[in-house]
C-alpha cells in the first residue's frame, strides 16, 4: 500500500456530508451573524469574547443589540420547544457585560496602501456597513452625511429611549478608529455633486436611505398643528424645542408612527392616539413594539381611515372613515372604506407617519438611470445602478425594512465594490440551514426552559424622561437565557473515513440521530443531534466530533487550565454555579460530553484534583442521560487511576448547590 | 467477532516499566468494535501509563497509533516511521495484532495489552457473550442454531447432563443451561425426535487439536 491511508486518517478531523449546515438564527440573520458562538459565550460568562464573534459580521454591534427587529429570533429552533432565544437581548448583554467588565476593543488599524479611495454617501447603517468593510479590505472610505452628525436614521429617526445616542457614538467611533473618514454637515447635490464625486473617486456608493417623510393629502394638512414623522422625529433627537399640544393623532400603524408617538407621549402631558387602518393584528408594527406603546398609555384606533383634518386656523380633530379592508385578493396594499361610516377623533396636533421616501434630487440627468416611479435602476446581484464605478444600498435601493438589513446590503455592497477595484475576495456566504427539531425531541426530550425577560423601567417613570426604557439582562439572566440555546447544528460529525461501524453510537444516542443499516452507519442527523456529546465519548474509533467545543478545542482547554496545577472544575453552564469556586474551570455544555481520555488529560496536563460537576442527582441534567454518562466516565477513570496505584479521589464527581439557570423564570 | 478484555495494569506495568520509548499500537477492527483496543482505548491506556510512569519516576515517552487491522501486514507498514527507536510496541489488538507486529517489526519487543477472550456477541451496550470457538467442524444445523461447544460448560454434544436445574446450568444459577434452551428451541421447530438421535463423535483434527491451522485455496495467489 503506498499512500498514507490509516495513518492519515487517524490524524483527519472528523466530517459529515452536512457539515455546511448552519443553525436556522444565523442564517435568516440577513449578516449571518454567528448567534451560536456568542450565545455560547455570554453563557459561558465570557461577553467580551461573545462581542468580538458579533463584530466579526456586524460593524454596529451594541447599536443592533437594542434595537434589531432580530428575523432571526423567528426561525429559532428553540421557539419549537417553547419560546425563542432573547437573541438580540443577548446581543447587548454581551456588550454591556464586555463593558462592564472594562474591556476595551482596539478596532484595527488597516493600511490603505493600493490609494484606491470610495466615497460614501449616507452615513445609515448601510453606509457605515460598507465603509467598515472596505476599509478592512485596504480601500479608503470617505462618508459623505449631510446631518451635523453620522448616523442616519439611527440617530435622527430612532429615539434615545430606545437606543442612547452614546451608544451610536460608541459603534460609530470604532469605525471611525479603522480610518474610515465621515465628512458631517455636507449634501451631496448642493455642497458637491455626485458628478464630482464620481470623477474624483474610485467608486462611489448611494446610501442615501429614505430621507422624506410621505403625506397624504387630505383637507386641511395644511393647517398649523400638522407636522410629518420625518422632520418631527429629526426635531426631537436634535432636542430642539416642538411645540406639541395636548391631544395628538398620530395617522400610521407602523414602526415609525410607534414611534413617534412614544415620542410625543413623552413631550406632551395630553393624550396620545395612533390612528391605522389595519386590524390589530395586521398592524405593521412589531407586537412588541405595539405593547411597548401601549404599556406606556397610548391609545391605539385600529381599522379606520383618514378622511379630513378638521379645524379652522388650527387642528381641532381628525375625521376618519371606516377601513373595511387593507390589502387585496393577492395581498398587495389597496384599502376600501365604507365612506358613510365617520367618526371624529378630537385633537389639536396631528403628526403624518405613513412611511418614507427616498430623495435622489441630486442624481443629474446624465446620471445614474433612474425609473418612472423615480427610482435607481439597479442590479441586485451586484449592487450596482447603470453607471459604472456607482453603486447602491440600504433602504434607498431596498425599501423600507430593518437596520440589520440595511447592514447586511451595505456589506455586500462592499464585497461588490471592492471586485470592480480589482480585489479578489470571495462572495459574501449564504449558509444553508438544518432543519426542524423532530417532534419526539421536541415534545418530550429537551427540557422546557422559560425565556428570560428584558427588564425595563416602571412605564410612568419612563414616559416622564428620554432615557433608555430597557435596562439589560443581568449577568445572571443573560447567561441564563443564553444557556436555553440547543446548539443547533453543533453536535456530532463523523468521518465517514473512520466510522468502523461499531453501532456504539447508535445504540447510545438518547435522541436516536445515528442510524445504522445493514451495510453500516448511515449517519447521524444533524436536525435530530442535540449535541450532548455522549456518541462523542464513546466512540471507539474516534470518528466522532462535536462542532462546538471540538476534541481539540477541549484538550486546549484542559491543557490551558491545568498547567499551573491545582485544583480544576470541570463544569456546566446551566446551573451557572461552580462545585468549586476556587478552581480553574473548563466550563462545558453538560460534563456527559467529558470521556475519559479527557478527565486523565486533566491530570497529565497538570491538575492535582478534578472536580466534575453534574447539576442534579438523576440521570438527565440538562441532556437525557447526561448525567448517568457523566457518572460512568468518571467511575470509569477512578477505576482506572486506582489501577495504577493513585488515589481515586484524584477525580470526583460533585453536584452542584443551586441551579440559577433551571429553575425557570420565577426562580 | 473476536472480542478483548485489557489486562489488568498490574501485568501491564510488568511490561512497560523496564522500557523507554513505548509506542501503544490500537487496532481498530474486532478490538475497537468490542470497544476494547481501539483508537480511543489506546490513547486512553497510553495516558494512564504515562501517568504511571510519572509517578513512578520513570522517564522516555508512551505514545500511540492505531491501525485498521494489526492482523494485516499492509496496515502495520504504515506505522514503520512512528515504530522507529522504540523499545516496547505494546499492542490493544488480539492476540494476533501483536504477534502480527512481531514478525514486521523483528527488532523491537512486542507485548499484548489485551486478553483474547472469545468469539462472541454483542449483547447489549458494553455486554458480550461467547458464542463459538473455532472448532473448525460447525455443527449448529443439529441443535437449533446454537452452539453446545461454546455455550455449554461441559460442551456436550447430547445434553443436557444432570445438573441442568430448572433452565440454569449448574455452574452457576446465572448461566443457561444451553441444552435447555436447544431442546426448547428444537420443540418450538417441531423437531424434537431429533434429539433422540446420538450424535457421533466429532472430528477435533479440524479444530486446533490438530496442530495450528493454515487455509490457503490453491491457484488464487498472485
Ligand atoms: C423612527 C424610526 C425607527 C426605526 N426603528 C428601527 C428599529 O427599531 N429596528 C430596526 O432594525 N430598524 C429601525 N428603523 C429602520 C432603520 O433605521 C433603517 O432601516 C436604516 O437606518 C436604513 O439605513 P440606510 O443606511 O439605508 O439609510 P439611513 O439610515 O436613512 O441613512 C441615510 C443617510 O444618508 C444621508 N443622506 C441622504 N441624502 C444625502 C445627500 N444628498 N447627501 C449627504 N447625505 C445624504 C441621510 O442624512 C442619512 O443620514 C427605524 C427607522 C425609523 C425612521
Ligand atoms: S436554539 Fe440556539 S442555535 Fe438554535 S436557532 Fe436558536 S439561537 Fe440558534
Ligand atoms: S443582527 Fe439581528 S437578525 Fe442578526 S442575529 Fe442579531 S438580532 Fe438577530
Ligand atoms: S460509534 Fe461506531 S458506528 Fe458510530 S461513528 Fe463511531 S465507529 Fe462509527
Ligand atoms: S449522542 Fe448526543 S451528540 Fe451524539 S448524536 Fe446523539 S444527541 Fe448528538
Amino acid at each position: 500500500m503506498s499512500d498514507n491511508h490509516t495513518l492519515t486518517r487517524s490524524f483527519l478531523r472528523p466530517i459529515t456530508g452536512d457539515a455546511h449546515l448552519r443553525p436556522p438564527c444565523e442564517v435568516t440573520c440577513p449578516i449571518h451573524t454567528d448567534v451560536q458562538r456568542y450565545v455560547q459565550l455570554v453563557a459561558e460568562g465570557r461577553p467580551a469574547a461573545a462581542l468580538a464573534v458579533v463584530r466579526e459580521t456586524n460593524p454596529l454591534p451594541q447599536v443592533i443589540g437594542r434595537i434589531c427587529a432580530h428575523p432571526c429570533e423567528e426561525d429559532c429552533r428553540r421557539g419549537q420547544v417553547d419560546e425563542p432565544i432573547a437573541i438580540c437581548n443577548l446581543k447587548r448583554a454581551a456588550g454591556d457585560g464586555a463593558g462592564d467588565a472594562g474591556a476595551v476593543t482596539v478596532p484595527p488599524q488597516p493600511e490603505f496602501a493600493g490609494g484606491r479611495q470610495v466615497a460614501i454617501i449616507g452615513s445609515g447603517p448601510s453606509g457605515l456597513a460598507a465603509a467598515h468593510d472596505l476599509a478592512l479590505l485596504g480601500v479608503k472610505p470617505v462618508i459623505f452625511e449631510q446631518q451635523p452628525e453620522p448616523g442616519g436614521f439611527l440617530r435622527t429617526g430612532i429615539l434615545n429611549f430606545r437606543l442612547p445616542k452614546h451608544i451610536l457614538d460608541e459603534d460609530i467611533a470604532y469605525i471611525t478608529g479603522m480610518g474610515v473618514e465621515i465628512r458631517t454637515g455636507v449634501s451631496i447635490g448642493r455642497d458637491i455633486t455626485l458628478k464630482e464625486l464620481d470623477e474624483q473617486y474610485d467608486a462611489v456608493l448611494i446610501a442615501v436611505g429614505l430621507s422624506l417623510s410621505r403625506s397624504i393629502p387630505l383637507p386641511g394638512a395644511d393647517l398649523p398643528g400638522v407636522c410629518l414623522a420625518i422632520p418631527f422625529l429629526e426635531d426631537v433627537n436634535a432636542g430642539r424645542d416642538v411645540d406639541l399640544g395636548k391631544e395628538i393623532i398620530v395617522i400610521g400603524g407602523g414602526n415609525v408612527a410607534i414611534d413617534v408617538a412614544r415620542a410625543a407621549r413623552r413631550l406632551s402631558a395630553g393624550k396620545v392616539t395612533m390612528v391605522c387602518l389595519e386590524s390589530d393584528q395586521e398592524m405593521p408594527a412589531h407586537a412588541w413594539e405595539i405593547k411597548d406603546a401601549r404599556d406606556e398609555g397610548i391609545d391605539i384606533v385600529c381599522g379606520q381611515g383618514p378622511k379630513a383634518i378638521l379645524g379652522d386656523g388650527r387642528v381641532e380633530g381628525l375625521e376618519v372613515k371606516k377601513c373595511e379592508s387593507v390589502f387585496d385578493d393577492s395581498g398587495r396594499f389597496a384599502p376600501t372604506f365604507c365612506e358613510t361610516e365617520l367618526s371624529t377623533i378630537a385633537g389639536d396636533t396631528v403628526i403624518i407617519a405613513i412611511g418614507q421616501m427616498s430623495d435622489l434630487s441630486f442624481v443629474p440627468g446624465n446620471g445614474p438611470e433612474l425609473d418612472q416611479r423615480g427610482l435607481l435602476v439597479f442590479d441586485r446581484r451586484r449592487w450596482a445602478t447603470t453607471r459604472p464605478g456607482i453603486f447602491a444600498s440600504g433602504e434607498v435601493v431596498t425599501g423600507p425594512g430593518a437596520a440589520v438589513n440595511a447592514l447586511a446590503s451595505g456589506r455586500r455592497a462592499a464585497v461588490s465594490i471592492a471586485r470592480y477595484l480589482g480585489l479578489d475576495i470571495k462572495d459574501y456566504p449564504e449558509p444553508e440551514a438544518i432543519g426542524e427539531l423532530p417532534r419526539r425531541v421536541r415534545e418530550e426530550q429537551v427540557r422546557q426552559a422559560p425565556r428570560r425577560r428584558m427588564p425595563t423601567r416602571p412605564e410612568d417613570e419612563r414616559v416622564s424622561d428620554f432615557n433608555e426604557v430597557e435596562t439589560g439582562m443581568g449577568e445572571v439572566d443573560a447567561r441564563c437565557e443564553a444557556s436555553r440555546c440547543l446548539l443547533c447544528g453543533g453536535g456530532a460529525r463523523y468521518s465517514q473515513l473512520k466510522c468502523i461501524s461499531c453501532l456504539t453510537c447508535v445504540r447510545v444516542c438518547p435522541y436516536g440521530a445515528p442510524t445504522a443499516d445493514k451495510d453500516g452507519l448511515v449517519g447521524i442527523d444533524a436536525d435530530v443531534c442535540q449535541a450532548c456529546g455522549i456518541c462523542f465519548t464513546q466512540c471507539p474509533a474516534k470518528a466522532i466530533d462535536l462542532e462546538v467545543v471540538s476534541e481539540q478545542e477541549l484538550a486546549a482547554r484542559i491543557d490551558a487550565a491545568a498547567a499551573g496545577g491545582g485544583t480544576l472544575e470541570f463544569g456546566c453552564w446551566y446551573p451557572q454555579t461552580r462545585v468549586a469556586p476556587e478552581a480553574r474551570a473548563v466550563m462545558l455544555p453538560c460534563t456527559g460530553r467529558l470521556s475519559v481520555t479527557m478527565l486523565l488529560r486533566a491530570l497529565e496536563a497538570g491538575a492535582e484534583k478534578v472536580y466534575v460537576a453534574v447539576c442534579s442527582e438523576d440521570d438527565d441534567g440538562h441532556f437525557v442521560h447526561g448525567h448517568r454518562q457523566t457518572r460512568a466516565a468518571v467511575q470509569e477513570a477512578r477505576s482506572l487511576l486506582e489501577d495504577i496505584d493513585l488515589e481515586p479521589d484524584l477525580i470526583e464527581l460533585k453536584v452542584v448547590a443551586e441551579k440559577k439557570c433551571l429553575k425557570g423564570a420565577a426562580g | 467477532m473476536i472480542v478483548t478484555k485489557p489486562k489488568p495494569f498490574r501485568k501491564i506495568k510488568q511490561f512497560t516499566d523496564p522500557h523507554e520509548n513505548i509506542l501503544v499500537v490500537g487496532c481498530n477492527t474486532c478490538t475497537a468494535v468490542c470497544l476494547a483496543g481501539g483508537e480511543k482505548e489506546a490513547e486512553q491506556l497510553a495516558a494512564r501509563i504515562r501517568l504511571h510512569r510519572r509517578r513512578q519516576g520513570l522517564g522516555g515517552s508512551v505514545e500511540t497509533v492505531t491501525v485498521l487491522r494489526q492482523c494485516e501486514h499492509e496496515f502495520n507498514e504504515e506505522i514503520a516511521e512512528m515504530v522507529e527507536g522504540r523499545d516496547l510496541l505494546l499492542s490493544t489488538a488480539c492476540s494476533i495484532g501483536p504477534q502480527a507486529l512481531a514478525e514486521r517489526y523483528t527488532g523491537v519487543r512486542v507485548a499484548p495489552a489485551m486478553n483474547t477472550n472469545m468469539l462472541g456477541m454483542v449483547k447489549e451496550h458494553h455486554v458480550w457473550s461467547e458464542y463459538c470457538v473455532a472448532c473448525g467442524d460447525c455443527g449448529i444445523y443439529k441443535t437449533g442454531g446454537i452452539c453446545p461447544i461454546a455455550r455449554c460448560a461441559k460442551q456436550l454434544f447430547n445434553g443436557p447432563c444432570g445438573g441442568s436445574q430448572g433452565g440454569r446450568c449448574e455452574i452457576s444459577p446465572d448461566v443457561d443451561c444451553v441444552w435447555q434452551q436447544i431442546h426448547d428451541k428444537m420443540v418450538s421447530l417441531g423437531l424434537e425426535d431429533d434429539l433422540k438421535k446420538i450424535m457421533g463423535p466429532k472430528n477435533w483434527s479440524w479444530s486446533n487439536h490438530g496442530g495450528p491451522r493454515t487455509l490457503k485455496k490453491e491457484g488464487f495467489q498472485p
